[in-house]
């Protein structure tokens, strides 16, 4: 995925909705949060045009990754839940890319990307899908 | 650039750790002959075994009592070997020019990296136990990244570094794993079989073993999980209410396929929803008598083969509303959850 060319891009955002609100992609969610937030000893990068891998799947496949317009997004890895992955601010519309899930758009805004658990004896665990 | 070629390189050393060719013993025992001499040895006696369980199982003839598979970290020839391959390492290391290192870094992440995972998740179930810094010393990873800071980023070796790292790099490609004694080095052949999915990244086979060795040691495995047989064989209801862990439980399920399983184990419907961001399906809440309750739903996205995938997610026991359910599992309410817009 990571070697997506900027017209498959395009190609895709052409269908792609982009909104505002709460979507989910397999495993993961994404929650408009209202924005912008700067928690406290968040380190921010910016994504770059290869886009962040947000999340492998079970054994380093299927990969949800984060991409955007260069200079228009930045990306902290800070878990505020322990099911979050981290927390993205975007300044135009950014994509989340995945090989087996549609692709979601994002309008600006602040996002919590967060994962999914499942309940089992004596507490939850992560899925991985 | 660097990218494609360290995809090249990546293909040709993950060909090498996870081929089912047979070994070239003569190419094994000079390479392996070539280390011990460089830390000081005679070469050893050679023992071929047919698998890493044969030769775990096996005390060869003239190794010292000392030398158990239990402390094999301890043994001294993997003592030497070790510090020897630090040696190399930390010499070229020092060698690494600083406009290189984002090259290098790139390397790591490219090769180094995904190669452990891969020698993690398809090799080492061949071993008990499986950790060992020794076998670490033997893995590809770290051998096909210094190959590539040769290759790809211009480092430059000494000629005595080269003439260590192709020793290490002839082992690596002849043969399987090797336990080296002071006298004596068991070596192991190669598996006969050995299916993955994902370019390597983990054991996976719906049809058979995924791991197999010629003297009949095997092991099942789907998407990664290692798998008792009848998972493949025989998933029943009553075996996987039976099975106390919780992946192999959920290959079990996966295989009968979830619609399958929820009517064949007889579950019990709680209550129904639409599904919010997914127009037209169902999320379904199933009691299972137990002490989780099954949250069913369908894929938001089509299987590449136009079908959509249903799948179950374990919940807590007390929820009623199939919405409040698939709410929890993100960590949100059911009132946030209904107002999803999309899932894929």
């Amino acid at each position: 995925m990571t070697d997506m060319s900027v017209l498959d891009q395009v190609e895709q955002s052409l269908r792609i909705p982009v909104l505002e609100g709460l979507q989910a992609q397999g495993d993961l969610i994404v929650i408009p949060v209202p924005g912008p937030i700067d928690p406290p000893g968040a380190r921010w990068v910016r994504v770059p045009p290869e886009g962040v891998e947000l999340l492998r799947g079970g054994a380093g496949g299927n990969t949800h990754m984060l991409v955007a317009e260069p200079g228009t997004c930045r990306w902290t890895p800070h878990r505020a839940d322990w099911q979050d992955l981290g927390v993205f601010t975007a300044s135009a519309e950014v994509y989340l890319l995945h090989p087996e899930h549609g692709a979601l758009g994002c309008a600006p805004g602040t996002y919590v990307v967060r994962r999914q658990r499942e309940h089992e004896r004596g507490g939850s665990r992560l899925v991985a899908d | 650039m660097v990218r494609h070629e360290a995809a090249a390189i990546r293909e040709q050393w993950l060909g090498r750790a996870l081929s089912t060719r047979p070994t070239d013993r003569p190419a094994a025992e000079a390479a392996i002959s070539g280390l011990y001499r460089l830390i000081g040895l005679s070469p050893p006696r050679f023992h071929w075994v047919a698998s890493p369980a044969a030769a775990l199982e096996t005390m060869p003839p003239g190794a010292a009592h000392s030398e158990t598979v239990q402390r094999l970290d301890a043994w001294p020839v993997p003592t030497r070997l070790r510090a020897l391959r630090a040696e190399l390492c930390a010499g070229v290391d020092l060698r690494i020019e600083r406009e290189r290192q984002p090259v290098v870094q790139e390397l790591h992440r490219l090769l180094w990296l995904p190669l452990g995972r891969s020698i993690d998740a398809c090799l080492l179930p061949a071993l008990n136990p499986r950790t060992g810094r020794w076998y670490e010393t033997q893995s590809v990873s770290w051998i096909a990244h210094y190959d590539a800071l040769r290759r790809v980023a211009g480092v430059s070796f000494t000629a005595a570094q080269l003439r260590v790292l192709a020793l290490w790099a002839r082992a690596a490609a002849a043969c399987h794993w090797w336990w080296p004694r002071q006298h004596v080095c068991v070596v192991s052949e190669r598996p006969v079989a050995l299916h993955t999915e994902e370019g390597g990244a983990r054991l996976h086979n719906p049809d058979g073993p995924a791991l197999r060795y010629a003297d009949g040691w095997r092991i099942h495995a789907l998407h990664g999980t290692r798998v008792p047989d009848w998972v493949l064989t025989d998933p029943t209801p009553e075996r996987i209410a039976d099975e106390p862990n919780v992946e192999v439980r959920r290959s079990a399920i996966e295989r009968l396929g979830w619609s399958a399983y929820v009517e064949r184990a007889g579950l019990r419907l709680v209550a129904s929803a639409p599904d919010p961001g997914n127009p037209g399906f169902e999320l379904r809440l199933y009691d299972t008598g137990g002490s989780s309750r099954v949250l069913l739903a369908v894929n938001g996205s089509l299987e590449r083969d136009g079908s959509r995938r249903q799948y179950g997610l374990t919940v807590p026991p007390y929820f009623g509303d199939p919405v409040a359910a698939a709410g929890w599992t993100y960590g949100l309410s059911a009132d946030q959850y209904s107002r999803l817009l999309r899932r894929t």
